[in-house]
């Protein structure tokens, strides 16, 4: 029944689509931005997934860190779109040569929202409150310091073995830094460092943000930005063209036609470290014999995946490109129906029935094409669509199911592949020890080599298969400029963010 | 009177009550739990744990919900899982948004279908009568969503009259700019809405002309028009009050599909988002709310029946 209902709505989507494109084909073309930014624009930017509450401390989810880390929120050190690290609130580090002292130099003069200035005391207090609550999102990423210690504006932290993910991971949650003992209501506020005051939140519609006049650096060029919260496409498309909106992220990249056809929006596709993960479980049950996992990666024509969703690539393993350690795996599970077939009579498995657990906000392509290439190799999948909650409590907690599929979308995370109680179920200690290796080597070339030969096992292992490394998708309108590009389902970093009225 | 109406409100209370457990019960039946949620897809189990202890999820059901109902009583509907806010403000925010819409779709649809439905029932044998009776069929049947879409692409993206989405930040502060942006949407359902009961009008009004007092009035002299609007009309409108009780109820469920197309911050879209996101405590209060405003609807609806009805009057 769900997913009857979820072709006639995607069909009557289509009926709308055509009638879009056919009746706003006048396009004029774009008028170059030659004008002058505006000091005092108002920028309007359309998210899909608006955050449940603001506590960044505690409250799992890219939609928390997409909006407020770098814009209202700040660490030591941040990263660029391209993952590169950069200094933030610190203006360099350096890391001795074992590996076990990090030694950071904080900024002069920079003071929070609330008027207050930064501390060293602060720095040590969110670090040091991070690692031991618990509680508190990625707190376990700071399991390896020591000690953190401030003399004068030099902050260092003392490590008890090496850890080549630290630095990242101090430009993520774990590193944020945060007010000693804020009484600010952080479910609903937040009181950051960031070139951006959060103003306003009207639930179930949007977040406003206004530029930070008292910012220590650079200050935002533009005066205020609204992320509005929009669910469905076609609405946010409908946005673009009435001109309610400047910017839009997250959407289907075959709407790209619709939203360029009146010549005020240019879609642009970047890179991003998207993986849309089928996971297989392997804990029992044909699915542990890793002939069937292989049988389905060759059954499945990832060409076709990336051809239908008109964005992204292939992606043959658990590194996308953006992360170090990323190998081009292709020749690893090739799409061949009659060697999957070969390989599922080898395992003596017929008449294979199987359950593809997919949270309902996907769109149905990808089940459909699933289905279909399963059932050229004679495997039947059923498609169970349910929400979120009901994936968390059954995949992720439980780890009831055979086939599911999640696009996960943060940067570096293959320590789950080294973790045998993730939901993935995928358990090898050579990889886990290649993954310690990793983690424990000072060299950064060293670390990516070892996860390079790590991410080669699981593919071989066909631990799970990676239908696609997704792009990220948006539609710029002509006025602005400075908007990133790449991966900003995880970070949307708007701080050369300009608006002009051309 | 007054004993029809003490009774009346007593089956009222108990209906609530009855929704209450119902609500609170089948909720609970949905697997997954906000906790896991705010948790995230990174925790380990001991910290979803000690979240669901922190956020009372570990009490037993009768505790849970004998809190939540004695709140109620106090007048109480407690506060979200999520944002620690207070249910019932929030409720008040979204009410600012979903109450003007369906009042403006109720208005539209009545305003439309009672003259048109009328007339198509007095022109029953031309042309015209019939063109219209197909036209209200095929409105009646189109979905929603869709109806939204093309309002919108007329309206907003071809002539740029009307907002596309949204609701302005600053709520009713501007209500000129408010009012602009719930038209679209209550055009939307009250146009669905309104062929609906244009249909219903249509054969009320087709069967007061087979009625005998009609037939006697136009012996009498009257033309068969007159003798139908002076004589039949008070009947149709009878039966139209009590279908106007459902069709409010139709309207909520239409608020909920297109608050969420046309992006708007009310009841509706505020319940979807709850729901998926098993904030349980927000949810009951916003289901036993718009349940209790369907009830008290139908209750009034009944009460007006019977005043204005002297035949169920005089039968009790």
């Amino acid at each position: 029944m769900l997913r009857r209902t979820a072709l006639a709505a995607a069909s009557l989507l289509a009926a709308g689509a055509l009638l879009l494109t056919a009746c706003t084909g006048s396009a004029t073309p774009s008028p170059s931005a030659t004008s002058e930014p505006d000091p005092d624009a108002s920028a309007v930017i359309r998210l899909v997934l608006e955050p449940s509450n603001l506590d960044i401390r505690q409250t799992a989810g890219a939609a928390l860190d997409q909006i407020l880390v770098d814009n209202v929120y700040q660490g030591l050190v941040a990263r660029t779109p391209d993952q590169e690290i950069v200094p933030s609130l610190a203006s360099d580090w350096t890391i001795s040569d074992d590996g076990l002292t990090y030694t950071f130099t904080l900024q002069e003069g920079v003071t929070f929202h609330d008027g207050q200035e930064l501390t060293p005391e602060d720095v040590v207090w969110s670090l040091e409150t991070r690692k031991d609550t618990a509680e508190w999102s990625d707190s376990a990423r700071l399991a390896n310091v020591e000690s953190i210690t401030a003399d004068g504006q030099e902050i260092t932290l003392t490590l008890t073995e090496p850890d080549s993910s630290l630095l990242w991971n101090l430009t993520g949650r774990a590193g944020l830094i945060l007010k000693q003992d804020d009484t600010v209501d952080y479910q609903t506020a937040a009181n950051g460092t960031g070139p951006f005051v959060l103003t306003d939140w009207v639930q179930g519609d949007s977040i406003t943000f206004a530029r930070n006049e008292d910012y220590w650096g650079e200050k935002a060029q533009v005066a205020e930005v609204v992320f509005d919260y929009i669910p469905t496409d076609q609405a946010a498309v409908n946005a673009a063209l009435a001109g309610e909106v400047d910017v839009l992220t997250g959407f289907d990249a075959n709407l790209k036609d619709q939203v360029e056809a009146n010549g005020d929006f240019t879609v642009e596709l970047g890179k991003s470290t998207d993986k849309g993960t089928l996971a297989f479980n392997q804990a029992s049950g044909p699915l542990a014999d890793k002939r069937v996992r292989q049988a389905i990666r060759q059954a499945i024509d990832h060409d076709a995946i990336v051809e239908a969703l008109a964005s992204g690539q292939t992606q043959y393993g658990p590194i996308p490109e953006l992360d170090p350690g990323y190998e081009d795996l292709s020749d690893v599970a090739p799409f061949d129906p009659e060697a999957a077939k070969t390989l599922l009579a080898d395992a003596g498995v017929e008449d294979l029935t199987l359950t593809l657990t997919i949270p309902n906000f996907y769109s149905t392509t990808i089940p459909q094409i699933l289905v279909s290439n399963l059932a050229d190799v004679g495997i039947t999948l059923e498609v169970d669509s349910v929400d979120f909650s009901t994936w968390l409590e059954n995949v992720y907690t439980k780890k009831d199911y055979d086939l599911s599929f999640v696009l996960h979308t943060e940067a570096r995370d293959f320590e789950n592949w080294a973790n045998p109680d993730y939901y993935f179920t995928y358990d090898n200690p050579e990889v886990q020890d290649l993954y310690a290796q990793s983690l424990a080597a000072t060299d950064p070339d060293e670390a990516a080599e070892l996860l390079k030969q790590a991410a080669r096992i699981v593919s071989e292992d066909a631990g799970a298969d990676w239908l696609y490394n997704g792009a990220s998708v948006v539609a710029v309108g002509t006025g602005i400029s400075g908007i990133p590009t790449t991966n900003v389902n995880e970070r949307l970093n708007l701080a050369e963010l300009t608006k002009s009225d051309g | 009177m007054i004993r029809y109406t003490l009774t009346r409100l007593a089956l009222l209370l108990l209906g609530l009550l009855v929704a209450s457990v119902l609500i609170f019960l089948t909720l609970r039946v949905l697997p997954g739990d906000v906790a896991q949620l705010i948790a995230g897809v990174n925790s380990t189990p001991e910290q979803v744990e000690a979240l669901r202890q922190r956020l009372g999820l570990d009490q037993p059901l009768t505790a849970q919900y004998l809190e939540w109902i004695s709140g109620v009583f106090r007048g109480d509907l407690g506060n979200s899982l999520l944002t620690g806010s207070s249910v019932a403000d929030e409720l008040a925010q979204k009410i600012r948004v979903t109450v003007p819409l369906g009042v403006m779709a109720l208005t539209i649809a009545i305003l439309f279908s009672v003259p048109l439905g009328v007339l198509s029932a007095m022109r029953r044998s031309r042309s015209t009568g019939t063109v219209m009776s197909v036209g209200a069929q095929t409105l009646a049947a189109v979905p929603v969503v869709w109806a939204g879409m093309m309002l919108v692409v007329v309206f907003a993206v071809w002539l740029g009259w009307l907002p596309a989405q949204g609701f302005p930040r600053t709520g009713w502060a501007d209500p000129w700019a408010a009012f602009r942006s719930l038209l679209l949407p209550a055009l939307t359902i009250g146009i669905v809405e309104g062929a609906m009961l244009m249909r219903f009008v249509r054969s009320a009004t087709l069967q007061a002309v087979g009625q005998d007092y009609v037939r006697t009035a136009a012996a009498k002299g009257l033309t068969r028009d007159t003798a139908l609007i002076r004589h039949g009309l008070p009947v149709v409108g009878l039966s139209v009050i009590t279908v106007l009780g459902l069709q409010i109820a139709g309207i909520i469920v239409g608020a909920v599909v297109i608050e969420q197309l046309f992006a708007l911050p009310g009841i509706g879209r505020m319940l979807v988002q709850d729901v998926s996101r098993r904030d349980l405590p927000k949810v009951q209060g916003e289901l036993l709310v718009l349940t209790g405003f369907v009830l008290i609807v139908g209750f009034v609806v009944d009460l007006v029946h019977r005043l204005l009805d002297p035949r169920q009057r005089e039968a009790s």
